[in-house]
């Protein structure tokens, strides 16, 4: 079926004759699939340098249209000038029963469907713009992808680890907010032109100053045989970027996998929908927990990477920053070597110990397990750490020792091991150094929180308060 | 698809270009304005290689401006559905891979790349027959078919396919 028309209106750009064109074939295509698009010809047109997005769908016989047509004289114009126009819509009809009438459509790339071509303007599913602009995939898709990528992975021996930029691998400050005391690192400063050597650089383009944690090229090198990295910060796109350049500048270990909040598919919320891997693989390193609250069994709270003054003073620290002190993280002993041997466990324990099914293992399960091993053992007292009324169980401290593997208790006995305390004086203390039990700062099973590890007692001392 | 078509185009010029270069200041301009873009109906405009005629001037009031109609030959390159085309490609991922034909970005998704061949992650991502002998990755050449395309002001996009006889790809960087 064809037919032509006059265009009734003078059209100024050609969105409009596009939406005349579409208008037409609402008409002409009524009984037949809406999908169906005809060829469309006029000899004089109003057309704008900024059309856009302009529909096609050109059968294979347009091929031909199109070599006959290679010599028509069409007119562009710079300006909208009040000039009549004559369009002429000369439209072919192609019934196609095929397979795109029954196409899932499961994802699409610049708005058509990844499979059949054809024009989709679904906006559900998640959109993958770290990956390529203009991509999107259905949910159903991305369960398809997760569970495929995960049996290659697992072949690999691989698992996921989706990493925080900010206070976990690094730690930025504007260049504004140097202190008088910070000025001399700018003398200090890596040069950019070969990245992989310096910690600590001069982006004076970005105004800023980053300095990375100690540890971390090693960190990066040793867990990317073990996982699939990500990077996925709050951070937006070209921060994102510009610190991937730094941190992987020959591009093996991230590759096209930054994550920047950009990205994400939830304000303030990190979450794992945007990640292509199943979430019973993923370990998260991040400083802030509550970024992910859905995925709280996946993570790894890390302590926080406070270089520069500015990030001290954001998180209402007022004691000097490592950079005002001209010291820095141990290299061997820091937050991140000691998070490297927790992963390397993890790893270990979910491809060598385990006996289930690979596909049904759960690395959160994992997580748990080797938590439990910090504190194991150990039987906690509690003496003037909680306010006398609040229910102990409650309160966080004893729930992360539980976490732990400490057994907490509200008694005194023999098979206690540990009295955490704030004060020497109390009661409980003195028994626990007539005892000969461990008597330790409520810092102690933070530390072993954060570093996954039982640190030596005698560094955590309780020390007597003044009303004593 | 390359086609030599000939357009029209209303250039406003400044009167500061007038006199005897008036002729090359239009040309040029032409260029800088056209050559590069893209239009839903013709593509990307490749080069201009001629003018057929430049019409007669119209003063527009007020401003001095004066506007030409100028007929110009051009290069225009415009992917079609059914199109075979060959393409670098730029990257490779669990979801497909992403290739480009000068301005045109095409995407073929794995669902559209022979079941044979396997995603393997890594350094070099890429997709691999099972023996090894055939492998797609960044920097790889391939011969593909257009299923879609879409016309922005300054990006085409397609979806390609190569899962049929013929297609895939026609040279390796790693054996080239
Ligand atoms: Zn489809």
């Amino acid at each position: 079926m064809s037919f032509a028309t006059d265009s009734p209106v003078h059209s100024s750009s050609s969105d409009d004759f596009a939406a005349l064109i579409d208008a037409e074939l609402e008409v002409g295509s009524s009984g037949s699939s809406p999908d169906d698009r005809g060829n469309e010809e006029k000899e004089v047109d109003d057309d704008n340098d900024d059309d856009d997005e302009e529909d096609e769908d050109d059968g294979d016989g347009d091929l031909n249209d199109h070599g006959n047509k290679r010599c028509k004289t069409e007119k562009l114009e710079d300006q909208e000038e009040p000039q009549g126009s004559t369009s002429q819509g000369l439209i072919e009809e192609k019934l196609e029963v095929s397979l795109k009438d029954i196409c899932t459509h499961p994802g699409s790339f610049g708005q058509m469907c990844i499979l059949c071509g054809q024009r989709v303007d679904d906006e559900s599913g998640v959109t993958f713009g770290y990956i390529h602009k203009g991509l999107r995939l259905g949910n159903d898709e991305i369960v398809r992808l997760r569970s495929t990528d995960m049996k290659n992975l697992l072949r690999h021996k691989k698992l996921y680890l989706v990493l925080d930029l900010d206070h976990t691998l690094l730690n930025s400050t504007q260049l504004s907010h140097l202190t008088s005391e910070e000025e001399y690192l700018k003398g200090q400063s890596d040069s950019l032109q070969d990245v992989s050597k310096g910690s600590l650089f001069m982006l004076e383009f970005m105004h800023m100053m980053t300095k990375l944690r100690p540890f971390v090229r090693t960190f990066l090198k040793e867990a990317s045989e073990m996982f699939e990295m990500y990077i996925y910060t709050m951070g937006d796109r070209p921060y994102a970027l510009e610190m991937a350049k730094l941190l992987d500048p020959k591009k093996e270990y991230f590759s096209g996998r930054v994550i920047s909040r950009d990205d994400g598919t939830q304000k303030h919320q990190k979450g794992l929908d945007v990640v292509l891997g199943q979430e019973s693989a993923v370990v998260i390193l991040d400083d802030t927990e509550n970024a992910w609250t859905k995925h709280k069994d996946n993570l790894i709270l890390m302590e926080r990477y406070h270089f520069f003054a500015s990030s001290c003073r954001q998180f209402g620290f007022n004691c000097k920053s490592l950079s005002q002190l001209k010291s820095d993280e141990s290299e061997p002993d820091g937050a991140l070597a000691s998070v490297l041997k927790v992963l390397q466990q993890v790893h270990h324990i979910f491809f060598d110990e385990l006996d289930s099914d690979l596909a049904s293992r759960d690395v959160r399960q994992v997580l748990k397990t080797v938590r439990k091993e910090v504190l194991k053992d150990c039987k906690l007292v509690f003496s003037r750490v909680f306010p006398t009324k609040f229910q102990a169980e409650n309160h966080l401290l004893w729930k992360m020792a539980q976490q732990l593997g400490a057994t907490c208790t509200t008694e005194t006995n023999s098979s206690v091991t540990h009295v955490v305390s704030m004060d020497a004086g109390t009661e409980k203390s003195r028994w626990a150094v007539k005892e000969g039990k461990f008597l330790v700062h409520p810092q102690w099973i933070e530390a072993a929180n954060f570093l996954w590890q039982k640190h030596p007692e005698e560094k955590f001392p309780v020390s007597q308060t003044k009303n004593q | 698809m390359f086609f030599h078509i000939v357009l029209e185009r209303n250039m406003q010029l400044h009167p500061r270009h007038f006199g005897r270069n008036l002729r090359e200041n239009l040309v040029s301009k032409l260029m800088k304005d056209v050559e590069g873009t893209c239009s839903g109906r013709h593509g990307f405009v490749v080069a201009i290689t001629g003018i057929e005629n430049v019409g007669k001037g119209l003063i527009r009031d007020g401003t001095g401006f004066v506007t030409f109609p100028v007929k110009y030959q051009c290069v225009v390159f415009r992917p079609f559905k059914g199109e075979i085309l060959e393409a670098a490609v730029t990257m490779v991922n669990k979801m497909g891979f992403f290739a480009e034909a000068g301005p045109v970005q095409i995407f073929v998704s794995n669902h559209l790349i022979p079941d044979d061949m396997e995603f393997q992650s890594g350094d070099m991502p890429n997709y691999t027959t099972s023996d090894g002998s055939v492998k797609i990755q960044k920097d790889s050449e391939v011969r593909l078919k257009i299923i879609g395309t879409r016309v922005d002001a300054t990006e085409i996009f397609c979806i390609g396919t190569i899962k049929d006889d013929f297609l895939g790809v026609i040279n390796d960087p790693t054996t080239a």
